[in-house]
């Protein structure tokens, strides 16, 4: 029947109009047929006799109405509608499986569409900038192992002229500064820009301007210091006055004009921060005082540098310019810093460009491994549970054998049959995944935040939102799932000869064909299930290794309370007794143990160092701490010589230092450090070793501890520094935080309120990479597990319940019943047995990948291998059991009268 | 369709009835009786149209767009389904009548061969 569109469209109109149709046929009928009866009675039959012969003539009204229907019915629609009420139906009434199947594969497209989006917004996701493909992002490359994306301002400047490889350049660094609110200051997330970065991201204000070079000077434009603010700030801080442009802002106790408004959607090249105001590069000096990294120079490396590349450039010509211009720029820039250059012409120091068009942000480097990896593993359990309700529906439908093939024998042809099949599957894998996908977006979004957790400091936003990427991801994953689950058991059911169908079913005489494709599945969910709870003991075992390497501190009950004095009046003595009677107001809560100060909480990726040198001899690095006095006390470091730092340790009075145990074997192998004196590279200042204290982790729980030394705070010359309060406390915490804040408003009422933070926070932090593949490691192995066996346990449940009556001729032969059990059970054994084997093979390949996420343990550990294969063998065991009982105790006499 | 014939199988014989409707809605809107009752009047009561056959070739021809239907007042005022010819259902009046001249006329040449 050739289907041109008036029919198409009146099947679909009979659809909806389906009783209406019903009674105009009817009211047609009728009418023809009055019109014949009082045409036989005009011929001379009486009323009933008329009415007898109309009705005989006409024939069966049903049997009318169902010709008319069936000219108008959309047959193929309606099968369709019959067959997913059907399907329904079939899978309400084993709620178990369906439940099961729909949290499997829930599960399995949840978790990838989750970590898709992260993986999008970190690793894929471009800005939305125009050309983005444009950006470049420049790095300093070396003999040694990473890249360098940090910059010191006279590098820039040097790449800055270079007008014939870029058609702008800029630099940026995203930093907190302090703003004057109602009260105090009050620290918001913002980022310094140069001269070109407006214009190089080509985005327009939605009020007033942004900032051009003449802002990008160090007193500003002749009209004043500019800052533009974002759309969020101008929300939050003006309440949206249209007034806005020319209010003034007082960051860092200068007063600052703002000059513009960016729209929203506008976040800078940095995709992980919203910066809520922007000023120029050349006002850092204020920003940062009492710092000043610009008059630092080559000294201070701190700039992020991008741009975007010239005309008709390649990536691969600008590398190659930049090789051959590296070295000149850096001997004039550098022309201050002799030592530096002679190190970057020794290990072969150039600058590279690499594409900028995702912006720019160091987390990325860091975490694009582990996410890459949780990838895989969610791509594992997919597999997994696709495999899984494929190969429990081969069986289910397996097991409807005599009812399709019954069918079959009434006139359904094969097409119906297997699409009546595909819908069945069809519908659970779409129920699976839409529950999947509509999951996904909250998943990620939390995953992000644990995941990324501290890594950034504050202010480190990822924006999971899905965009096209991640929709047509998900869509390929539904339509491959679905495909996989729908089709294999589809065709696979009603392949075969209508005779045998009907013949098979329950009879001994079967010999049951060997369905092939179904021990393959489910010998690869084995192998997959063994990879994944290998992975999961290889990262929980590195996790919990990590955990209790111990930190060479005891970070239980110190916590850590971050001042920031850099803006208030005070510095020199005057600050340090601020110091000591902040210190003085905390030590008498109840419950503090001892309180002290550290210039850097270890852990937190905050690090200094200096070389040292023995008079006259080599000169190693060290990693630096400025702390006060009870410092190690707080923090349970063990002292081992001297004596600790006291508030009289100041400069005037020669300067002391302690250094850690690998320091004291590094200088001093062979004599006490005490009394001794090392020369700090650079200024050549003499210090005096005090003490020698216990080794502690510095930057990484990870890292050995590395050779470390300690100044008191009162020696550290830095104006104006900013400390942490280190505070050891048996007692409750919340009352420390109110009593700082009461200290410090009364005390430094300028300074913005002190942040309060746990030393175990800390180290958790540090970890939370590993903590988080290993919780979600775990998590998917052991919905593997469950996977694995709930699908040999139901596969081997359909296919033991079709040997019924085999099973009890056997019996009823003389078979015992363990035997008829080990049977049973050997179907099993045997496709385990497979996949065991699969699977520790690759395990044993793949799992060298994962050598360097591993702390302290092999990616071979036989421990973790063995115990690995042993759960999933047990599992597989314990699935097979049931069925194999059950087996065995069928009676012989029933079984056979079922034939 | 025609007395001799039980069963409508065969294209040809229901596209002859179809021919047939289509001819005798040329002239103007009808109702399924007064079709059956045309064609049985103009044939010199030589054909006469079941109803079995009728009302399947009037929804066929509808539903193929040949036909559109309306439901009006019949002679005595009592509801009816009226058909009439679309513009299509025309075209394919001249294009089945036009085919089946020429197919008579064939089969006449045969028949009238010695």
């Amino acid at each position: 029947m050739s289907l041109n569109l008036n029919e198409f469209l009146g099947r679909t109109k009979s659809l909806f109009r389906k009783r209406r149709m019903n009674r105009e046929m009817a009211e047609e009928l009728e009418f023809h047929q009055s019109l014949l009866r009082e045409r036989l009675v005009r011929d001379g039959l009486s009323q009933s006799q008329a009415r007898a012969t109309a009705r005989r003539t006409f024939g069966n009204t049903a049997r009318w109405h169902e010709r008319l229907h069936e000219l108008w019915q959309f047959r193929t629609l309606e099968n369709l509608f019959r067959d997913i009420t059907f399907s329904i139906r079939l899978l309400r009434k084993t709620p178990g499986f369906t439940v099961i199947a729909l949290l499997t594969l829930a599960l399995g497209v949840g978790a990838n569409t989750a970590v898709f989006s992260l993986v999008n917004s970190l690793l894929l996701r471009p800005l939305s900038i125009p050309r983005g493909d444009e950006l470049l992002v420049i790095g300093m490359d070396s003999d040694q192992p990473n890249i360098g994306y940090s910059f010191p301002v006279p590098f820039f400047r040097g790449l800055e002229s270079k007008h014939e490889l870029f058609q702008n350049l800029f630099a940026f660094f995203s930093t907190t500064m302090q703003v004057r609110g109602q009260s105090a200051n009050e620290t918001i997330p913002g980022t310094l820009v140069s001269a070109d970065y407006f214009t190089a991201l080509e985005s327009p204000p939605i009020l007033g301007r942004y900032l051009t070079p003449e802002d990008d000077r160090p007193s500003g434009s002749p009209e004043g210091l500019a800052a533009v603010i974002s759309e969020g700030f101008w929300q939050s801080w003006f309440n949206r006055s249209p007034n806005v442009i020319g209010s003034r802002l007082t960051i860092a106790n200068t007063a600052f004009t703002v000059v513009g408004v960016m729209p929203k959607r506008f976040i800078g090249a940095d995709p992980l921060r919203r910066p809520s105001i922007f000023v120029p590069l050349s006002t850092e000096p204020i920003i940062d005082a009492p710092q000043d990294m610009i008059k630092a120079g080559t000294h201070a490396w701190w700039i992020t540098v991008m741009g975007r590349r010239q005309n008709g450039l390649t990536l691969e010509q600008i590398n190659v310019a930049l090789k051959s211009i590296s070295m000149p720029i850096v001997r004039d820039a550098a022309s201050d810093n002799p030592s530096q250059i002679k190190r970057f012409e020794k290990e072969h120091y150039h600058f590279v460009a690499e594409s900028g068009s995702r912006g720019f942000t160091y987390i990325r480097a860091s975490f694009r491994k582990p996410l890459v990896a949780l990838f895989c593993m969610c791509g594992g359990i997919l597999l997994l549970a696709c495999l899984n309700l494929a190969s429990l529906l081969m069986a289910r439908g397996a097991a409807r054998e005599r009812e399709l093939a019954t069918r079959l024998a009434m006139g359904a042809t094969r097409r119906r049959l297997i699409q009546q099949l595909l819908i069945e599957s069809l519908l659970l894998a779409l129920a699976g995944t839409a529950i999947g996908l509509t999951l996904a977006p909250l998943v990620s979004q939390s995953l992000a935040v644990t995941l990324l957790g501290g890594a950034g400091g504050d202010g480190v936003h990822l924006d999971t939102s899905p965009d096209l990427r991640v929709f047509s991801f998900a869509a390929a994953i539904a339509l491959f799932s679905t495909g996989l689950i729908g089709l294999i058991p589809a065709i696979h059911a009603t392949s075969g000869s209508l005779n045998e169908h009907i013949k098979d079913g329950q009879h001994a005489a079967s010999g049951h064909r060997r369905n092939r494709l179904q021990p393959i599945m489910l010998a690869s969910e084995v192998a997959l299930a063994l990879i994944l709870v290998v992975g999961a003991g290889l990262f929980a075992t590195s996790l919990v290794r990590l955990f209790t390497s111990g930190a060479g501190f005891n970070p239980k009950g110190v916590v850590n309370i971050s001042l920031s004095m850099d803006k208030q009046p005070l510095d020199g003595d005057p600050l340090m007794r601020l110091y000591q009677q902040i210190g003085e107001g905390l030590s008498h809560q109840p419950g503090v143990s001892a309180v002290s100060f550290a210039r850097i909480i270890p852990l937190t990726h905050f690090t200094w160092d200096e070389d040292h040198a023995r008079p006259g001899g080599v000169s190693h690095d060290l990693y630096m701490n400025g702390v006060g006095p009870s410092y190690f006390q707080a923090m349970s470091i063990p002292m081992y010589q001297g004596r600790d730092f006291r508030w009289s340790d100041t400069i005037p009075s020669g300067r002391k230092l302690i250094i850690n145990q690998s320091a004291a074997h590094l200088f001093f192998p062979n004599q006490s450090p005490i009394g001794q004196h090392l020369l700090r590279g650079g200024k050549k200042d003499d210090f005096e070793i005090v003490a020698v204290v216990g080794d502690a982790k510095y930057e990484n729980l990870r890292d050995t501890p590395p050779a470390a030394a300690y100044v008191p705070i009162t020696q550290i010359e830095d104006k104006k520094p900013s400390f942490n309060v280190v505070v050891k406390t048996a007692g409750p915490i919340a009352p420390l935080a109110a009593t700082a804040r009461t200290l410090t408003t009364r005390l430094a009422p300028d300074i913005p309120a002190p942040v309060l933070t746990t030393m175990e926070n800390a180290v958790q932090e540090n970890i939370s990479t590993e903590r988080v593949m290993a919780m979600l490691s775990v998590f998917f192995a052991c919905c593997a597990l469950l996977v694995t066996g709930i699908g040999l346990y139901g596969t081997l449940a359909y296919n033991t319940s079709r040997r019924t009556s085999e099973i009890g001729i056997r019996m009823a032969l003389g078979a015992k019943r363990s035997s008829v059990m080990a049977l049973v059970f050997r179907s099993n054994a045997v496709v385990a047995a497979f996949g065991l084997a699969a699977g520790l093979a690759a395990a044993l390949a793949a799992s060298r990948a994962l050598s360097s996420f591993l702390y302290e343990t092999s990616p071979r550990d036989p421990w973790i291998i063995i115990s690995a294969v042993l759960s999933l063998g047990i599992i597989a065991s314990v699935a097979s059991l049931y069925p194999a009982l059950r087996a065995a105790r069928i009676e012989p006499i029933a079984a056979i009268r079922c034939e | 369709m025609l007395r001799e014939e039980t069963q409508d199988s065969g294209d040809l014989i229901q596209g002859t009835l179809e021919m047939l409707v289509l001819k005798a809605l040329a002239r103007g809107p009808l109702h399924g009786y007064a079709v059956a009752e045309w064609i049985h009047q103009t044939s010199q009561q030589l054909l006469k149209v079941e109803e079995g056959a009728l009302y399947p070739a009037l929804h066929r021809l509808e539903l193929r767009g040949l036909l559109s239907a309306n439901w009006g007042a019949s002679e005595n005022n009592r509801r009816a389904k009226f058909y009439q010819l679309t513009a299509e259902g025309k075209k394919r009046l001249n294009t089945e009548s036009s085919r089946w001249a020429r197919l008579s006329a064939a089969v006449a040449f045969v028949m009238q061969a010695t």
